[in-house]
């Protein structure tokens, strides 16, 4: 376990000279949010607009020729891959954190009501698009490096665009699934919850086999 | 005791610290029971490798200069500068024999022979 | 445990280059020096030993521990430097120090702070504003301060002026000093090598050449020199290598074969010599 926090503490290190950029892309869907007077639009800019920077280890570690660092380093390769998800995930969660708590402030400032509906729907969707974005990111980067890998960055956005016009089309409290979901918020996060484990579970499997038959 | 290394010579690195130790024990610089450097020492100081320190000090043992004494390291020898000074004349006697025969061949009587000696040796302490 | 690294029978194909059966050890407190031209396997050898490529065959001991079922372990105690920067290069020296510095339990800040400052080194200097020589040099202190036991370097000295090769040798021969280190340095700069190695691994077109004691290495051949009439048929039977030009000749020959040249210019060689007269054109010495 320690050496997965070790590896988490390095890409850390890594992102550390371009984190006003990361900060930058997750303090913008503030004011998406207050344009749109939405929490959830909000909140699913910020958890994609996080996803994307998912490659930024990749593409800074790649320039610096740091697979060596890594060949040399007395830490498993799987732990290193384990390292960089939960590095991932972290990020995420902070930007989750951010816009959960400082969107409905926002908005409330504005005058808008934000319902208890709207913020539950609002993680569960935060969390499912950043999942759906990051799980066939990562292994991407793995297998094909960071610049041909960046074709997986777009799956963030080809997912956003898809999901808004499904969201559109449907209204959204009077849909039945939706609103057994809201009628039931518990089950709702907790389901979406699971898969996304199991989702990330795959991930990290296809990401460990890549990194393992990998030469440098 | 001065140690130096040429790399233009073509001496083998290993002979030039034999012949140089030799002759620091022949002039006194090195005293019986005194230490050489440590072979790791000297090795790192000339930028040498240690196999090759290791091959001269192995060799003046063989030969009789110094002795090794295992953890604290190699030792002048009381006969040290004995064993040189045969080996000198070892050679003096050789390299004489051999003036001798190209004497002979040119037709050279001892009195000459003697004589150019002389002057040879005249030349050298003048310089 | 007397050596430190030990190549047994190592293979590893690639398309269009095969690494053949290298075996070669390198015991505790010496300099091996890893030669060759390029292309002729060296780094292949390197990141197999440090499992960065998988092998087909053969055995790789650290220590007395297999590289790979050991890994964490072998890493612990081996230090690295390739022949560019592999740190981030947006880190100040004081970052990568950190950054570095919490995968290894016996990490000594004050030494590595010590190294830098001795290798004039500013800590708060970007990586990517170190000139390459100071890079090595950063690599070199990062691998001092958890008391790397075997330093291994692919190729450090390409690109480096004399005065930073010059320092890098001084600072490998005081680490070696104590016996309890050894060092395994690639190189196809053989001058680097031609004092300092203990021994010599010499691989030529992915298969070993030559290993053991560099200066019996040395001793195993000379070079000789003569005018083009004097190259009988019978002599240049013997010759390993040769340069012909209009005036005269200049060849490798075994030591052994002294004699028959006795009438010619011989010389002692350099390594260079021996890696260029055997790596000739259509002339593959077996």
């Amino acid at each position: 376990m320690n050496d997965i926090l070790k590896a988490t503490r390095l890409d850390l290190a890594l992102i550390k000279p371009y984190m006003k950029n990361i900060c930058f892309t997750v303090a913008i869907p503030v004011a998406f949010a207050a344009i749109n007077r939405s929490l959830i639009t909000g909140v699913s800019f910020a958890m994609c607009f996080i996803a994307m920077t998912a490659g930024y280890t990749f593409s800074v570690s790649e320039k610096s020729g740091m697979d060596r660092l890594y060949g040399i380093l007395p830490v498993s390769k799987t732990h290193l891959v384990l390292g960089r998800y939960l590095y991932t995930c972290s990020m995420g969660l902070l930007a989750f954190l951010f816009s959960m708590i400082v969107h409905p402030i926002v908005l409330k400032a504005l005058g808008t009501a934000v319902w208890p509906a709207d913020i539950c729907l609002a993680a569960i969707l935060g969390i499912f698009m950043f999942t759906l974005y990051t799980v066939f990111q990562l292994p991407g980067y793995y297998k094909f490096g960071s610049i041909n890998g960046r074709i997986f960055m777009y799956i963030p956005i080809v997912g956003f665009l898809a999901i808004l016009l499904f969201v559109s089309k449907l209204n959204l409290t009077s849909h039945p699934a939706i609103a057994a979901l809201v009628g039931n918020p518990i089950t709702a996060i907790i389901a979406t919850l699971l898969v996304c484990m199991i989702a990330y579970l795959l991930s990290i499997t296809v990401s460990i086999k890549i990194i393992r038959s990998k030469e440098v | 005791m001065k140690l130096i290394i040429s790399n233009v010579s073509g001496i083998p690195i290993y002979e030039q610290i034999k012949q140089q130790v030799k002759s620091a024990i022949l002039s006194g610089e090195l005293q019986e029971e005194e230490a050489l450097p440590s072979l790791r020492t000297l090795a790192k100081d000339l930028k040498i490798s240690v196999l090759t320190v290791t091959r001269a000090y192995t060799e003046l043992e063989q030969e009789g200069f110094v002795k090794n004494v295992q953890g604290r390291g190699c030792f002048v020898m009381g006969r040290g500068s004995e064993l040189i000074r045969e080996q000198l004349i070892c050679k003096v006697e050789s390299n004489l024999s051999e003036a001798i025969n190209a004497a002979q061949i040119a037709d050279l009587s001892l009195q000459e022979l003697h004589h150019l000696l002389d002057i040879l040796w005249e030349e050298k302490k003048n310089g | 445990m007397d050596n430190f690294l030990e190549v047994s029978n190592l293979s590893k194909a690639f398309p269009g280059f095969q690494l053949q059966n290298i075996s070669f050890y390198l015991p505790k407190g010496y300099i091996m020096g890893l030669i060759g031209p390029n292309g002729s396997g060296k780094t292949t050898t390197i990141k197999l030993i440090l499992n960065m490529l998988k092998r087909d065959g053969g055995e790789i001991k650290i220590m007395g521990l297999d590289n790979i079922s050991d890994e964490k372990t072998v890493k612990a105690s081996l230090g690295v430097v390739f022949d560019s920067n592999y740190l981030c290069e947006e880190w100040t020296v004081t970052q990568a120090e950190a950054a570095v510095s919490v995968f290894y339990k016996n990490w000594d800040k004050k030494k590595f702070s010590e190294l830098i400052r001795r290798f004039h080194i500013a800590p708060e200097k970007k990586v990517k504003e170190l000139s390459k020589g100071m890079q090595m040099k950063l690599m070199v202190a990062c691998a001092f301060s958890y008391d790397a036991k075997l330093l291994i370097l692919d190729e450090p000295t390409s690109g480096l002026d004399p005065v930073s090769r010059d320092e890098l040798l001084k600072i490998l021969s005081e680490y070696i000093e104590d016996g309890e280190h050894s060092v395994l340095f690639s190189t196809h700069i053989t001058a680097d090598l031609e004092r300092a190695a203990d021994y010599i691994t010499y691989i030529s077109y992915g298969k070993l050449f030559f290993t053991g004691n560099k200066d019996e290495f040395v001793d195993m051949f000379r070079i000789v020199k003569g005018g083009r009439n004097e190259l009988t048929l019978d002599l240049s039977e013997k010759l390993i290598g040769i340069r012909e030009f209009s005036t005269g000749f200049e060849a490798l020959i075994k030591s052994e074969d002294i004699k028959m040249f006795s009438h010619l210019d011989v010389e002692p060689t350099t390594i260079d010599d021996i890696v260029v007269f055997t790596n000739q054109e259509g002339d593959h010495y077996e």
